[in-house]
C-alpha cells in the first residue's frame, strides 16, 4: 500500500501549530516514514500544489477572501480535512470581535490604505467547508497530534476527552484557583487535553483550547460574578478564543 | 483486636520504625490544602489535617493506569509496574478507610480486579482520628468509625494515642518498635469513651439516611434535578475527589504506524457528556440534569439496593470541590423537606 499523501497548510494564524509538528523532532523520521508529505510550505521548498491528498491538515482561521478560496481548493484536493489548532477549530483570537464594523477596524489600524485590504470577519474552518476532524489547542499538543496521526493511519477516529480542564486539574491534585483564590479560571468549560498546563503553574486557564462539549458558560459566568468579578471582563475572557456563535457539530 | 497505647512523643520513633516496612506517604500541606504524598522527612507529615484534595483512592485506583500492552503475533502482556510497591499510608481518616472498604466490595467482590487487589494487598493503612469540620457528615453516613480495613488505627486520647491493631502486619509493626507501646488501663478506656462521646457532639452537619432511597424514588420527577442541571458545570470535580467514585473509561493508545498499542483506564464521571454515550450515537443521559440526577441516585439509592448502604461516606470533599456550590447535604435536606402541596 502506498503511503498516504499529506498536505500541511496555514491560513491566518501564527503558524504555531505547524511548528509543533516540526517540533516533534524525535518522531519526525517515524512520521515521514509512514506518510508522504507533498505540500508543506513551512518546511519544504519543493511542493506539489495541485496533487490530490489523502489528508490535509489546516492551521489558522479564515480571515480573508483569499483564505476562503485557498481553503476551498484544499478541501477539493483532500479526502480528509483536519482543522489544526484553536483558530482553525473555533476562529481563535482573530475572531474575538468579529461582529465589529470591519471598515472601521481597518481604517483605525491601517488608515486610508486599510480599506483596500482583503479582510473579512473571521471564521472557523467548519463555517466555510466540511471539516472531518478537529485537533484543538493553542498550540496543539504534540501527544494529541501524534495520537491523532496514529489513529488516522490505523483507520480509526481519534477519541478526545469529553471533559474540561477542571477534571485534569483535579486528577493532578492542584489547588483550585477558582474556588480557593476566586480567580477568573476558564477550566470548568475549556476542553481538556493539555493536562492543565497553566493551572499546574498556578496560572488560571484562559480557555485557549476552546469550549468543551456541553460547556455550561452561563453557570460559570454567574458563579464568577458572585465572586465579584466584572461581567465585561469575564465575557471578554470567555470570548477570547471562541467567539459566541461558533457552534461545533458534535 | 489488640488495643494498646503510644505516648504521643514516641510517634516520631514509631514512624522511623514503620519506614522499614515500606515507602511512607502521609498528608502534606499544599497551599493551605492537604495531599497524600511520599514523605521526604517525617516532619512534613500533617496528621491534624482536615481532608486531602484527592482521597487515598488514588493509590488503589490511579487516575490513569496502563492495563496491558498488545502486539500482533505476540498477544497481550499485562502491566504490573508498581503493583507490588509496598506503600504505607500514614494518617488515613475513618471515612476514607470506610470508602476503601466500599471499593473492596466493588473491585474484590462479584468482579475481580487484579490491579486493585494487588495494590490493596501491598498498601499498608495506618488510620488516624480526626475532628469534624463544617463539611463533615460521616457520622450521618455511619462512616465515622471503622472496625476493619486498616493495619493500625490511632485514636487521640490526650497524652497518648490509643492504637487499634487491625492486622498481623499492624502487629508486626508494633512488635518491631520494641517496647514503646504500652497496655491500656481503666483510665485510658474512660478517656477513649469520653472523647468518642464528645466527638459525636462536634458534628455540625447531619443528614437522615433512613428511608432516603425511598424518598429519592418518590422525588424522581422533582424540579430540583433540572435546577441542579442548570448549575452543574459537568466538570466531574465531585467524582474525582469522591473516595468511592470508581467509574473508569478504557481506551487504547495506538502505536504510530503499527497495530500494536496499549490499553489504559482513566477515571470517568457520570457527569461527563460521554458517560452514557454508546456506539450508535445514542446517549442515555444526554441532558446535564439527567446526569447529575444519576450521580445522586447512584450514591444514595442504587448503591443501597446493590450493596446495602449508600456509597457516600460523608467526607465532604464534593462540597468543597464544587465550583458552583452544589452541596449534597443541602440537596438531601431539600428532598426530605416537606413542601406545600399547592406550590408543586
Amino acid at each position: 500500500m502506498s503511503k498516504p499523501r499529506v498536505g500541511i497548510f496555514g491560513l491566518t494564524g501564527c503558524a504555531g501549530d505547524q511548528l509543533v509538528i516540526l517540533n516533534c523532532e524525535d518522531r519526525l523520521l517515524d512520521i515521514v516514514a509512514l506518510i508522504d508529505v507533498r505540500d508543506f510550505l513551512m518546511a519544504s521548498s519543493e511542493n506539489d500544489a495541485a496533487c490530490p491528498l489523502d489528508v490535509a491538515l489546516v492551521e489558522g482561521a479564515v480571515a480573508s477572501r483569499r483564505d476562503a478560496e485557498r481553503l476551498r481548493a484544499i478541501r477539493n484536493r483532500a479526502k480528509t480535512l483536519v482543522a489544526l489548532g484553536t483558530c482553525a477549530v473555533w476562529g481563535g483570537v482573530a475572531a474575538m470581535d468579529r461582529g465589529a464594523d470591519r471598515r472601521k477596524l481597518l481604517e483605525e489600524v491601517y488608515g486610508e490604505a486599510g480599506l483596500r485590504y482583503d479582510a473579512a470577519p473571521t471564521q472557523a474552518l467548519h463555517e466555510v467547508v466540511k471539516v472531518d476532524l478537529n485537533i484543538t489547542g493553542c498550540p496543539i499538543e504534540k501527544d494529541q497530534f501524534l495520537a491523532a496521526i496514529a489513529h488516522l493511519l490505523a483507520g480509526n477516529t481519534p477519541i478526545y476527552p469529553a471533559y474540561p480542564v477542571c477534571t485534569e486539574c483535579r486528577m493532578l491534585e492542584n489547588n483550585c484557583l477558582l474556588i480557593e483564590r476566586g480567580e477568573l479560571c476558564c477550566g470548568p468549560i475549556t476542553a481538556a487535553g493539555c493536562n492543565a498546563r497553566c493551572p499546574n503553574l498556578r496560572i488560571p486557564c484562559v480557555g485557549c483550547r476552546g469550549p468543551v462539549a456541553d460547556a455550561n458558560a452561563s453557570s460559570l459566568l454567574a458563579t464568577l460574578e458572585e465572586k465579584g468579578l466584572d461581567r465585561q471582563r469575564i465575557a471578554a475572557r470567555l470570548a477570547t478564543f471562541a467567539p459566541e456563535g461558533v457552534a461545533q457539530r458534535s | 483486636m489488640k488495643i494498646l497505647k503510644l505516648r504521643k512523643e514516641k510517634l516520631d520513633l514509631f514512624a522511623s520504625v514503620v519506614q522499614q516496612f515500606g515507602e511512607v506517604h502521609a498528608p502534606v500541606e499544599q497551599d493551605g490544602k492537604y495531599v497524600f504524598k511520599r514523605l521526604r522527612r517525617w516532619s512534613e507529615a500533617r496528621l491534624e489535617y482536615d481532608r486531602t484534595i484527592l482521597p487515598p483512592k488514588k493509590y488503589f485506583l490511579p487516575p490513569r493506569e496502563t492495563l496491558f500492552r498488545y502486539r500482533p503475533g505476540e498477544g497481550f502482556a499485562p502491566c504490573s509496574e508498581g503493583l507490588d510497591q509496598r506503600t504505607i499510608l500514614f494518617g488515613v481518616h475513618a471515612c476514607d478507610i470506610y470508602a476503601i472498604n466500599i471499593l473492596d466490595r466493588v473491585f474484590a467482590g462479584k468482579y475481580n480486579d487484579p490491579y486493585y487487589q494487588a495494590r490493596r494487598r501491598n498498601i499498608v493503612i495506618i488510620g488516624i482520628d480526626c475532628s469534624p469540620d463544617q463539611h463533615c457528615f460521616c457520622r450521618s453516613m455511619r462512616a465515622d468509625f471503622v472496625d476493619h480495613g486498616f493495619d493500625l488505627f490511632f485514636y487521640d486520647t490526650g497524652d497518648y494515642y490509643q492504637a487499634l491493631v487491625g492486622t498481623a502486619l499492624g502487629d508486626d509493626m508494633v512488635l518491631a518498635s520494641g517496647s514503646i507501646f504500652e497496655a491500656v488501663d481503666a483510665a485510658d478506656i474512660d478517656n477513649y469513651k469520653r472523647r468518642s462521646w464528645n466527638k459525636r457532639r462536634a458534628f455540625q452537619l447531619e443528614v437522615e439516611i433512613r428511608d432516603l432511597p425511598e424518598i429519592f424514588e418518590m422525588e424522581y420527577q422533582s424540579g430540583i434535578w433540572e435546577e441542579l442541571g442548570g448549575r452543574c458545570l459537568s466538570c466531574g470535580s465531585c467524582s474525582m475527589v469522591c473516595p468511592t467514585c470508581y467509574c473508569f473509561d478504557v481506551a487504547d493508545d495506538v502505536e504510530l504506524g503499527s497495530l500494536a498499542g496499549s490499553r489504559a483506564r482513566t477515571w470517568d464521571s457520570c457527569l461527563f457528556a460521554s458517560h452514557a454515550l454508546v456506539a450508535s450515537g445514542e446517549n442515555f443521559r444526554g441532558p446535564r440534569a439527567s446526569r447529575i440526577k444519576f450521580r445522586f441516585y447512584h450514591k444514595q439509592r442504587g448503591f443501597v439496593a446493590e450493596y446495602g448502604r449508600p456509597s457516600c461516606v460523608g467526607c465532604g470533599r464534593c462540597i468543597s470541590a464544587c465550583p458552583v456550590n452544589i452541596d449534597v447535604v443541602q440537596v438531601i435536606e431539600r428532598l426530605r423537606g416537606v413542601q406545600d402541596a399547592g406550590s408543586r
